[in-house]
């Protein structure tokens, strides 16, 4: 699989990712647009055209994974990655999420045992400690009733768990987290639209012993959205 | 790098004002399905939060279950037909 990172003038934010606070200064296109909003971004993952882009992608990599009747059909964990390495090609690099995901997908082949064994014990430690801290900071301050500063510790709190769901954007500040995470919501809705319709237009071609029954599958899958 | 980033987080939160991150949370909040339901003008920002966090839960489930599903259907169809199949539907 070929990866190409970043376009032109994001190729240098892939260096450093400390100096997220001062991205503007930069020039970076999707920072800029962070204030102009988030119908932006929206409106750029639900254009038909990164749709039809995604799904080319996508059988690329699904046939890349030998299925097709050949081989071995490929396991759900396979097709979920080539998913999802296809979502991060289609966005080109440009944001943060999609170049963790690139980078996973080329270095997990490799370190796959590795990362296992650590990450899991490090995951199941953390989340004890700091769900228990934060518990007993809940606790103490319920009882001296809500101020501004509980508010603040629970929009951190909240921010560091997206910060754990969203790719590559464990320890971000605030603004690039949300920026990216608008970005990485949106794709997502754009990955499960254009996988229930492969889905849906694959049971079709296989129940389709005649033209008709293949047009009132398609219809059916239409009206859902 | 450490030191660099301990940095931009401490000067990060004097330069960041809560303002500014409520702001960018109101944007949030219109990508979420719900936000258009209510049309809620103002959610708390832990909220917005939450609920982000609870839809991207919520698309990975899903990711997951079509995986599933792809995953049956490309064991018992073969690749010319999924080409087909999805030059269809990206028309439709």
């Amino acid at each position: 699989m070929m990866i190409s990172i970043g376009g032109g003038s994001s190729s240098s934010a892939g260096a450093s990712s400390s100096s997220g606070v001062r991205v503007k200064g930069r020039g970076k296109p999707g920072v800029a647009a962070a204030g102009a909003g988030a119908g932006a971004v929206r409106t750029k993952w639900r254009s038909g055209t990164q749709e039809k882009i995604y799904g080319r992608r996508l059988l690329d990599a699904l046939r890349a994974t030998g299925a097709g009747g050949g081989g071995a059909p490929p396991q759900p964990r396979a097709v979920k990655a080539a998913a999802d390495s296809a979502l991060a090609l289609t966005a080109r690099g440009q944001s943060r999420w999609s170049r963790a995901i690139l980078l996973a997908g080329a270095a997990s082949s490799r370190r796959r045992v590795l990362v296992k064994a650590g990450g899991k014990i490090r995951r199941h430690r953390r989340p004890q400690a700091r769900a228990a801290a934060a518990a007993a900071k809940a606790a103490a301050a319920a009882a001296a009733g809500e101020t501004p500063m509980l508010k603040e510790r629970k929009v951190k709190e909240r921010l560091r768990v997206l910060g754990r769901l969203v790719p590559g954007c464990r320890k971000l500040p605030a603004p690039v987290l949300l920026e990216e995470t608008a970005d990485y919501v949106a794709a997502l809705e754009m990955q499960v639209k254009a996988m229930r319709a492969l889905a849906d237009a694959l049971a079709a071609a296989q129940l389709s012993s005649s033209p008709q029954q293949a047009e009132a599958a398609g219809d059916e899958s239409q009206m859902e959205r | 790098m450490s030191s660099r980033r301990s940095r931009s987080r401490q000067s990060g939160s004097s330069r960041i004002t809560d303002e500014q991150i409520s702001d960018l949370v109101s944007k949030l909040q219109d990508l979420l399905p719900e936000a258009r339901l209510r049309s809620n003008d103002r959610m708390p920002s832990s909220r917005v939060l939450q609920e982000t966090c609870d839809y991207i839960r919520n698309l990975h489930r899903e990711v997951d279950d079509l995986s599933e599903r792809l995953s049956e259907l490309l064991a018992t169809s073969d690749m010319s037909s999924a080409q087909a199949a999805i030059i269809r539907s990206l028309l439709m």
